[in-house]
C-alpha cells in the first residue's frame, strides 16, 4: 500500500493571544457571511433543504429546478432515509415524491407541491480557472441558508469507479461459457440462490453471448432494478430474479488514511466515485451538506455538489452534465 | 469584538511599524498588499482581490510544486531556484543523501538526491540532478507574512494523479509560534512537504502536520529553513527530533544466516523465525546470487549490513528450486 505523508498532530488550544488569530476572521468565520449576502440570496432562494422526519435534523440539500417544485439531488443519501421532509426557505413540504433517478451520476428527481420557486438557470458553461471563489451551504439552519467559501481547486475530470449497480458476481470464462466464479455475501445475487459454479445462459430472455456484452447490457441498469438470470447448476436450468445493488455499499471502499484523517464515513460521502465528469474544490463540507446548488461570486449556477471525498476535495456535476441528467429525468 | 482585542493590538502594531516604514523608507521592503489590509473582506470586491492576486501566481506557483516518492511513500515539495534546488519537509525525504524520484505537474520525472534534513522542526532539502533549468518560486526571506494574511496551498494530496494535478487551497495566517506556523488552509496525507505562499506568490512555509480539528494546518516557516541554510544545504542531518530517525550503519538485520557456495552466490543455512529474510519468502537452502544489483558473497553481505541501519532497504535475488525471484527487502531492527 502507498504510504502518503501527513502527520496528525495533537495541537493544543492554546488561550488566545496576539499569535492566535480570532475564529470568527477566518475564512469560514462569522463575519465573512457579510461578503457573502449577494450570493447568500441565490443559495436562499435554490436550495432545498431535506430533514429526517424522526431525528428533525437535516441530512442533504436539493437543487432546485423547476418553478412547480422539481429538486435534485443526492441519490444514495436519500436512498438512508426512509421518511423526509423538504424545506425551501422557511417553507416546509411534507410528502414529497419521488419521479425518477440516474445510478450513474447519482442523481434522483423529487417533486414537491409547491408553486413559483426560483430554479437555477444551468446554462453557465464556462470553466472556471483554479483559484476561482464557489459558494455552497454550510451547515442547514431552518430558515437560513448559510453560505460557505472555498475554490476551484484541481481539474475537471472524470472519476473512474465501475458501473453504479451490480449483481455480486466475479465471473471466469470456461468453455460452458459464462461462470459464477464468486457471489459476494449480501448481494442480490446470493439472495436469489445463485451458486458458485453456476453457467449464465440468458439475462432478460435474451442469450449471453459473451462477458463483454453481459456486462454492457447489465451498466445500463440501476439500483434496485431487476434482472431476470436463466443458469444452468448441473443438469438443471433455473431461472432466477436478482436485484441490483449498489457498488460503494457491496463493495466499500477500504478506508485508508486519508479517509480517517477526513472523519470517515461520518464525514464523508459514502458513493464518491464513478462520476462521469466532476468539477473539484476544497470548501470544507461534509456527506450532510451535498446535494444542493453550487454558486460562483457572481450568482451564476455552477454545478451541483455531489460527494464530499475528503477533507480537501469535493465533487460537483457541472451545471451542462445536470442539465442533460434534468432533461432525460423530467416527467 | 472591541478594541481592545488583540487583533486591534496587532493591528496597532502594524501601524507603528509602517510608521517606522514612513521614516526609513530605503531600509524596508514593499507596501504590504491592501487585501492583508482589510481585517476582513467586506464585500465580494475584496473577495476578488484576493482570488486575483492568487491566480497571477498560481501559474507560476504550479509548475514549481512536485510529487516526491521514496520507494512506496509519496510527499510534495517546491522548487525554489532555476538550478533546482527544493523545499521539503523532513518526514518526507527522512534520510540524507538518498534518491528520490521527483515528478512535475505534467508528469515529467526527474532524479534527485536528498540533502540535508532538521528532524526538530521537520524542514528538508533536496537537490535535482538532472539539468535545468527549472520553474521555481520566490521566497519570503524577509520574513514579511504576518498574522491573519492570506496565504494559499498546494500539495500532491493522496499522491500524483496527472489528471486531477496540484491541488490549491486558500485560507489566512491563524496563528504563529516560532517553529511553526498555522493556516486554515486544509491539509491531507501526501500534501506533506508542499508549499504555503502569500499573496505576492512567495514561499512562506511548507506542509508538515495537521491538528484534530478539521482546518488546523501546521507549516514550518521559511525562517527554520533561513537559520540552518548551510547546513541543510550541506547534507547534515540536524538534531534529534521526531520528524526523522538518523539511521545508525550496523543496525539492519536481515534474519539468515548463509555461506558462499561451491555453485557460485551464497546458500541459505538458517533462517530466523518471522524474521525480514523468512518473511520475504526465502528458504533453507535457497541460493542469494545478486545483493543490490551485484554478485553475492559472504563478504559482500557482511560489508553491505555494515552501513545499512534498520528501516532501510536491501535488494536481493535469489533462485529457489525452479525459480529465481527478486525482492527488495526493508532491513529490520536488531533483536
Amino acid at each position: 500500500m502507498k504510504r502518503i505523508y501527513l502527520i496528525l498532530s495533537f495541537v493544543l488550544a492554546l488561550p488566545l493571544s496576539a499569535n492566535l488569530l480570532p475564529s470568527e476572521l477566518r475564512k469560514n468565520g462569522a463575519l465573512i457571511q457579510k461578503a457573502l449576502a449577494p450570493v447568500q440570496v441565490s443559495l436562499q432562494e435554490s436550495s432545498a433543504v431535506f430533514f429526517n422526519s424522526q431525528e428533525s435534523r437535516s441530512f442533504l440539500f436539493g437543487t432546485i429546478v423547476s418553478e412547480d417544485g422539481l429538486i435534485l439531488t443526492k441519490a444514495s443519501e436519500l436512498d438512508e432515509v426512509a421518511d423526509f421532509y423538504v424545506r425551501v426557505g422557511a417553507k416546509k413540504y411534507r410528502s414529497p415524491k419521488l419521479l425518477s433517478r440516474n445510478d450513474q451520476w447519482d442523481l434522483v428527481l423529487v417533486k414537491i407541491e409547491a408553486e413559483n420557486l426560483r430554479p437555477v438557470t444551468m446554462d453557465f458553461t464556462e470553466d472556471l480557472a483554479h483559484g476561482t471563489w464557489i459558494v455552497s451551504n454550510g451547515a442547514a439552519e431552518r430558515r437560513f441558508r448559510r453560505p460557505r467559501v472555498g475554490m476551484i481547486s484541481a481539474n475537471k475530470r472524470e472519476i473512474p469507479g465501475g458501473s453504479p449497480a451490480v449483481l455480486g458476481v466475479a465471473l471466469k470464462v470456461s468453455e460452458e461459457g459464462l461462470v459464477a466464479s464468486a457471489v459476494s455475501e449480501g448481494s442480490g445475487a446470493e439472495k436469489a440462490g445463485l451458486k458458485e459454479g453456476d453457467v449464465l445462459r440468458e439475462i432478460d430472455g435474451a442469450e449471453i453471448e459473451n462477458r463483454e456484452e453481459f456486462i454492457k447490457y447489465l451498466s445500463g441498469k440501476g439500483v434496485g432494478e431487476v434482472i431476470q438470470l436463466k443458469v444452468k447448476r448441473e443438469a438443471e436450468v433455473i431461472d432466477l430474479a436478482i436485484t441490483l445493488v449498489a457498488r460503494h455499499k457491496l463493495y466499500p471502499k477500504e478506508m485508508d488514511r486519508n479517509d480517517q484523517l477526513s472523519g470517515g464515513l461520518a464525514q464523508q460521502s459514502a458513493r464518491r466515485s464513478g462520476f462521469p465528469m466532476v468539477i473539484q474544490h476544497e470548501t470544507t463540507l461534509t456527506r450532510r451538506m451535498m446535494g444542493g446548488p453550487l454558486f460562483t461570486l457572481d450568482g451564476h449556477f455552477l454545478g451541483m455538489n455531489i460527494a464530499a471525498v475528503n477533507r480537501v476535495e469535493v465533487f460537483a456535476i457541472p451545471a451542462k452534465e445536470l442539465a442533460e441528467v434534468f432533461t432525460a429525468l423530467k416527467p | 469584538m472591541t478594541d481592545d482585542s488583540p487583533y486591534f493590538m496587532i493591528m496597532k502594531l502594524r501601524g507603528l511599524w509602517m510608521l517606522g516604514l514612513l521614516l526609513f523608507p530605503p531600509s524596508m521592503g514593499a507596501e504590504r498588499l491592501s487585501l492583508n489590509e482589510q481585517k476582513i473582506p467586506r464585500n465580494l470586491e475584496d473577495l476578488r482581490a484576493i482570488q486575483g492576486a492568487l491566480q497571477s501566481h498560481l501559474e507560476r506557483a504550479r509548475a514549481a510544486t512536485v510529487c516526491l516518492q521514496m520507494g512506496e511513500g509519496s510527499g510534495s515539495a517546491v522548487i525554489i531556484s532555476e538550478e533546482g534546488l527544493v523545499l521539503t519537509a523532513a518526514h518526507v525525504t527522512a534520510k540524507v543523501d538518498e534518491e528520490v524520484k521527483v515528478i512535475m505537474e505534467d508528469g515529467r520525472e526527474l532524479r534527485g538526491r536528498s540533502l540535508g534534513l532538521n528532524s526538530e522542526t521537520d524542514s528538508a532539502m533536496l537537490q535535482i540532478i538532472d539539468d535545468g533549468p527549472f520553474p521555481y518560486v520566490e521566497v519570503d526571506l524577509e520574513d514579511s507574512t504576518i498574522l491573519g494574511d492570506w496565504v494559499f496551498s498546494l500539495g500532491h494530496s493522496g499522491g500524483f494523479d496527472k489528471k486531477r494535478g496540484v491541488n490549491v487551497r486558500v485560507g489566512r495566517l491563524v496563528k504563529q509560534e516560532n517553529s511553526t506556523i498555522q493556516s486554515d488552509c486544509m491539509l491531507i496525507g501526501g500534501d506533506s512537504g508542499g508549499p504555503l505562499f502569500n499573496m505576492e506568490g512567495e514561499l512562506v512555509g511548507i506542509h508538515s502536520r495537521v491538528g484534530t480539528s478539521r482546518e488546523q494546518s501546521l507549516h514550518v516557516p521559511i525562517r527554520e529553513f533561513q537559520a540552518h541554510w548551510e547546513e541543510l544545504k550541506k547534507g547534515d542531518f540536524i538534531g534529534e527530533g521526531g520528524f526523522a530517525q538518523k539511521v545508525e550503519p550496523g543496525t539492519g538485520f536481515l534474519g539468515l544466516v548463509a555461506r558462499d557456495s561451491a555453485d557460485g552466490g551464497l546458500e541459505v543455512q538458517e533462517l530466523f523465525a518471522e524474521g525480514v529474510a523468512e518473511k520475504a519468502g526465502l528458504k533453507v537452502g535457497d541460493r542469494i546470487i545478486e545483493i543490490d544489483g551485484e554478485v553475492a558473497s559472504e563478504e559482500k553481505l557482511t560489508a553491505r549490513l555494515a552501513e545499512l541501519g534498520s528501516g532501510e532497504e536491501l535488494t536481493l535475488k535469489w533462485i529457489s528450486g525452479e525459480e529465481t525471484q527478486e525482492k527488495t527487502l526493508e532491513l529490520g531492527a536488531r533483536p
